[in-house]
């Protein structure tokens, strides 16, 4: 469970952004976590809860881009996607496969209210 | 409403951190592992024995990291360790920040290797670089060899995986083959070895392993100073 830590770094990141930006409200903030960045989304959003109730972020909403496994088979040449890690090659079977996309743990923007 | 650029990775602090301490390691010319599995694994029990092996030709530091008592740190002086341990206080996983924050601590310039016990966990450490060159994962044949698949992310990113406490394999169904063409799908480059760290087999070939790790790390330390 290191949601909570993952979430406290993430803060880090949007205070000193929101610092640039004194006279803005924050709205929404906007990630990008893979499906095998060993970061679960919902507990993710329930950490962003706890830390931010009571305090200027608590009306901010997370929205988190949920990104599938997607990789390229190196015998068949295919691209797939995987809603978990899985086992070589959906098509084919191959085990010789790469990874591209499903490890993020991105921040990527915010919407501010600038009033 | 306007929108705000950002594009960072969540851990780029993490990050910056760890870039510091590599280069701090670097410039002391120390091998650094990360050493990562659930509790129980056979992570000190590893150490004790490469330490028993290596103790008398090399200076070995360890960075222990727990979440409560010094109880590693105690087993592994005992086998001519040095080291420290950091408590985490129910933390899951170390930081390139407790890293750095205990270098000042050790006689860097010393040492020739450093081992970093990670906190016994599976998942949250493989989220977070703290400067090492080689980041391993044990995985004990007592645990199952259904762990590749349901803890992917540690094997898809160590460099080394070392299957422990093979004298059990006579008692347990655990298919050793099996374990091995998972952890390649999932990371075709990790190396794996097998091994007892308590009966001793296995033991010369990653003894033979850090060797030639430390070795290569020299010489590439060396032509980088030239």
């Amino acid at each position: 469970m290191h949601e909570l830590s993952i979430c406290q770094s993430m803060l880090e990141i949007v205070e000193k952004t929101m610092a640039e930006h004194p006279d803005a409200t924050l709205e929404r903030i906007f990630l990008d976590i893979g499906r095998g960045s060993t970061v679960e989304s919902t507990l993710l959003s329930e950490a962003f809860e706890v830390i931010t109730s009571g305090g200027p972020y608590e009306k901010v909403e997370l929205v988190i881009n949920d990104i599938p496994i997607a990789g390229r088979c190196r015998s068949c040449e295919r691209d797939f996607t995987y809603e978990e890690f899985a086992l070589g090659c959906p098509s084919c079977g191959s085990t010789d496969i790469e990874i591209h996309s499903g490890l993020e743990l991105d921040i990527k923007h915010l919407e501010i209210d600038e009033g | 409403m306007s929108k705000v650029d950002i594009e960072k990775k969540i851990l780029s602090a993490n990050d910056r951190v760890a870039i510091e301490n590599r280069q701090t390691f670097a410039e002391a010319g120390l091998l650094v592992f990360n050493i990562i599995s659930s509790p129980g694994s056979g992570k000190t029990t590893l150490l004790e024995a490469t330490l028993d092996r290596l103790a008398a030709e090399m200076k070995i530091l360890v960075i222990e990291g727990d979440v409560s008592t010094e109880r590693d740190m105690d087993r592994v002086r005992a086998h001519g360790a040095d080291g420290i341990q950091i408590n985490t206080g129910g933390g899951c996983h170390l930081s390139a920040k407790m890293i750095s924050g205990v270098l000042g601590g050790l006689a860097l310039e010393a040492a020739d290797i450093v081992f970093i016990e990670n906190v016994g966990n599976l998942i949250c450490p493989s989220t977070y670089d703290l400067g090492e060159d080689i980041r391993m994962v044990l995985l004990s044949t007592a645990e199952g060899d259904d762990k590749p698949m349901k803890y992917p992310s540690i094997f898809h990113e160590a460099e080394l995986a070392i299957i422990t406490k093979i004298d059990l394999l006579p008692y347990l169904e655990f298919d050793i083959e099996k374990v091995g063409t998972e952890i390649r799908v999932l990371n075709p480059e990790c190396e794996i070895l097998e091994l007892s760290a308590l009966k001793g087999e296995g033991m010369d070939t990653w003894i033979e392993w850090i060797r030639k790790r430390l070795e290569m790390k020299r010489a590439a330390s060396s032509a980088a100073g030239e």
